[in-house]
């Protein structure tokens, strides 16, 4: 009996990867000869649109670029931002639910599930496909070096569920995830301004659907991030959105109600809106153009910057307010900051380069790719994590929050936002009755004063509290906020020297158990088992088509010319062998679609009763 | 202070070690100041403060213990108890409370009896600003809220210099400095929960807008 040798341990890749994993692009970076940089195949963008097409057939998923354009086409089949879904329960995606062309419902573990023919998908597993698509491309790029430690942004705002879920969806992706960094912060880290710099920086991130805007010190290269405030729901796609009013406005005399809101519709008018936009930063007026040839409609109009800065202007003036908020709560003002540093694509706006160099009072940095900026960053921690270089620290803040339900529905601050993670607090709470032997917990996270204003992250209670007089138990309340900025809680009765002790996850979330289970069955394997799906349907397919034309073939055999009756014996014999274990859906289509065209005479044959009558005693050629 | 298990060093703080570089086991509640490896006292300079926060930090941050399974939990807690050390004394109300624990004055809740006077000004200010939250945008209502704002900021800056005479020189254990300084933290936070209103109020104004 011999030993197979597995060298599992050294196969680790000395890299790691930076993963931007953005709510309309993602991209991935690693460090490379002293400096981040974006890993893209030859001749190919790093960038990696997050969409997802779910084509009607059945066959393998579209993901990334691929899924974007067949977005146009069929958007009631592709799915965009599936980030917003991120942990967040069905209640408080309402809005978002409304852009999702396929039924959900809510687990009981309280994750979202996307439902697609019968198949379930939660936004952990989607997200999982995305980052395996970015994973796989980034990997194309590095002689099939496959770094599977990864790190990965996410905007600064997300609680602890938005990053738990972003953690279980690396997860799900077969990635280890070293750190979840906030965007702001990696977008510091990729400027390098902890190498000639200390001051205060802001960090302005106008994205495709998000805005975060972060106030960060930077002394002795130690990254400290002060301050954090942002707006889920304004970017880039809020600019396209205006132009595609000028659209809609256009066409209100052409196209009905109906038609103005038909998703293919509205695609088309934002792809349109986006070209404009974009021309539109650097021409002081751009067209917006488009045609709808199904119904023989055309717009065209002339937009001049000035027109275009008039629409967005409210849009960019909220940005302003939320660097003003950031400020004053990093205690601030303008004139104290000393580096700004632009990230996201909708930077590129002149508008919004004025607006931030007239609030802050100084030119602010432009020289990176604003797209590339969070992903370069996510590299130069991963290289920190893995390089042990005690040059840079990064401490990040969290940026919401955490506290216990106590009376009436108020909330016992336990940590506060913008602490430096990782950060332990613990708290004294004492039973209210004689006697009582649990209490009950209910960790929430928010800035609101009330329990029903926030985000209720998990409930427990904890049990075994020896008898004692009212307010004589003494049970510490310990919150955890680890490096990632996730919870943990645990309670511990300290009266008796006996102690319990609790540990949570966030309420509705994915558990250990459920991640082991997907990732066993379902996301691995997801575009295998569209596959697999598909060829199951074509060995059917194949076998009802054969068994079809071997009836029909028996009565009217003589009628066929011998080149017909040989090609339908050939792709009547490869139809028999794909009927045995086939599952390459490829080649099942290819030996359907031959069969298909082999039988066309016969079909013709068949259907045609004139010939039919006329064929009595003649053969075919002589009709 | 003890010294370190593996070089002997005398140690600054019993998070870890600055010669080794790497965070060790904690026993016990130990107290802010100690964590951070700084005298008791409430006129501490902050910005030696946080200097002494990152100083430590660069030796147990578990960013510098990826490769350690076991070192890197060690210094996640360790890490995280130094932050919660600093957002302990970082703001004065914070760390005056926990030099009234540390000193063993009494809680938030055994002071309840505020002087009268005092409470009367209270209500003045919740009258001023429900009847701002209930009236629009720009009204007088309004106006009259808003003009409160510096007059209880000046109170409250007062007010955290009467608590800072208190605390400094540090008092005795059950001095009765301890009791006064604890009913001006309380009147601090009635302050700050009016100050926390008329933010909200400044915001929905702004919105208004």
């Amino acid at each position: 009996m011999g030993y197979i040798e597995l060298n599992v341990l050294n196969n680790q890749s000395s890299l790691a990867m930076g993963i931007d994993l953005g709510t309309t692009n993602s991209l991935a970076a690693v460090w490379k000869d002293g400096r981040p940089v974006i890993v893209h195949p030859e001749g190919k963008s790093g960038s990696i649109p997050s969409v997802i097409h779910f084509p009607t057939d059945g066959s393998q998923l579209k993901i990334g670029r691929e899924g974007r354009d067949h977005a146009a086409a069929a958007p009631e089949r592709t799915l965009f931002s599936v980030k917003r879904l991120m942990g967040r329960p069905e209640a408080d995606v309402q809005d978002e639910l409304a852009r999702v062309p396929f039924p959900t419902s809510e687990g009981e573990d309280g994750v979202l599930r996307v439902n697609v023919d019968g198949r379930e998908f939660t936004p952990q597993e989607l997200s999982a496909l995305i980052l395996n698509r970015v994973h796989d491309h980034g990997c194309r790029a590095l002689n099939d070096e496959k770094p599977d430690r990864v790190v990965i942004t996410v905007p600064a705002y997300f609680d602890d569920a938005q990053r738990q879920a972003t953690r279980d969806a690396a997860r799900l992706a077969g990635l280890d995830v070293l750190r979840i960094v906030n965007e702001p912060t990696a977008a510091c880290l990729a400027y390098g301004l902890d190498q000639e710099k200390s001051g205060n920086v802001v960090v302005y991130d106008l994205g495709g659907g998000t805005f975060d805007v972060s106030v960060l010190s930077i002394a002795d290269g130690v990254f400290k991030v002060l301050s954090t405030a942002g707006d889920t729901h304004l970017g880039g796609d809020d600019f396209d959105n205006a132009l595609v009013g000028l659209i809609i406005d256009g066409l209100q005399g052409d196209l009905t109600e109906e038609e103005l809101k038909d998703p293919g519709f509205l695609t088309a008018a934002r792809l349109s809106a986006e070209r404009c936009k974009h021309a539109l930063s650097t021409d002081p007026q751009a067209e917006l153009h488009m045609v709808l040839a199904s119904r023989g409609v055309t717009f065209h109009r002339t937009v001049t910057r000035s027109e275009f800065e008039d629409l967005v202007r409210p849009l960019v003036e909220r940005t302003i307010d939320s660097c003003r908020r950031a400020l004053s709560d990093a205690n601030l003002e303008p004139g104290d900051i000393d580096e700004v540093v632009m990230v996201g694509g909708s930077t590129r706006v002149p508008m919004v380069q004025a607006a931030v160099e007239s609030f802050f009072g100084r030119i602010p940095h432009t020289e990176l790719n604003p797209d590339e900026v969070v992903a370069l960053g996510a590299a130069v921690q991963a290289h920190i994590l893995i390089g042990g270089s005690r040059d840079m620290l990064l401490l990040d803040v969290i940026p919401l929050s955490l506290g216990l339900e106590t009376v009436g529905g108020a909330i016992s601050k336990l940590v506060m936002r913008n602490s430096t993670i990782p950060c332990s607090v613990t708290e004294g709470f004492t039973t209210y009755a004689d006697n009582q032997t649990g209490i009950d917990f209910h960790v929430v996270q928010g800035e609101r004063e009330m329990v029903s204003d926030c985000r209720s992250l998990a409930k427990f209670q904890l049990k075994g509290i020896p008898p004692m007089p009212a307010g004589m138990a003494r049970v510490a309340v310990r919150f955890h906020v680890d490096a990632d900025g996730l919870l943990t809680v645990s309670a511990r009765e300290e009266s008796t020297g006996a102690s319990t002790r609790v540990e949570v996850e966030p309420m509705s979330g994915l558990s250990d158990e459920e991640v082991e289970r997907m990732l066993l069955s379902s996301v691995e394997h997801a575009e295998e088992d569209f596959a697999v799906r598909r060829a199951a349907d074509l060995v059917t397919e194949i076998g009802t088509m054969r068994t079809a034309t071997e009836r029909s073939l028996e009565g009217v055999r003589e009628h066929l010319d011998r080149e017909t009756l040989e090609d339908i014996e050939a792709a009547l014999a490869a139809s028999r062998e794909a009927d045995t274990g086939g599952t390459d859906a490829e080649r099942l289509q290819a030996v359907r679609d031959e069969l298909e065209r082999a039988t066309l005479p016969l079909a013709a044959l068949l259907m045609d009763d004139v010939a039919k009558a006329a064929l009595s005693g003649k053969r075919l050629e002589d009709v | 202070m003890t010294s370190c298990p593996h070089c002997g060093a005398e140690l600054e703080t019993p998070l870890g070690c600055g010669v080794c570089q790497v965070p060790l086991e904690v026993e016990g509640a130990v107290d802010p100041f100690t964590l951070l490896g700084i005298a008791l006292s409430f006129s501490l300079d902050v910005e030696e403060l946080r200097s002494r926060h990152l100083k430590i930090s660069r030796w147990i941050h578990p960013d510098y213990f990826a490769a350690s399974p076991e070192l890197r939990a060690l210094a996640e807690t360790n890490t995280g108890l130094l932050n919660g050390a600093l957002e302990a004394l970082d703001e004065p109300l914070r760390r005056a409370e926990c030099l009234l624990e540390s000193r063993g004055g009494p809680s938030e809740a055994e002071v309840k009896d505020m002087p009268q006077a005092f409470l009367m000004e209270v209500l003045e200010w919740s009258e001023t600003l429900d009847e701002a939250r209930a009236a629009a945008a720009g009204s007088p209502e309004r106006e009259a809220a808003f003009k409160l704002g510096p007059s209880l900021h000046d109170e409250r800056a007062a007010r955290i210099d009467t608590i800072t005479a208190l605390l400094d020189p540090l008092p005795a254990t059950a001095s009765e400095h301890l009791t006064t300084a604890r009913h001006e933290l309380n009147a601090v936070r009635y302050l700050d929960r009016a100050l926390r209103e008329l933010e909200s109020l400044r915001l929905a104004e702004a919105e208004a807008r």
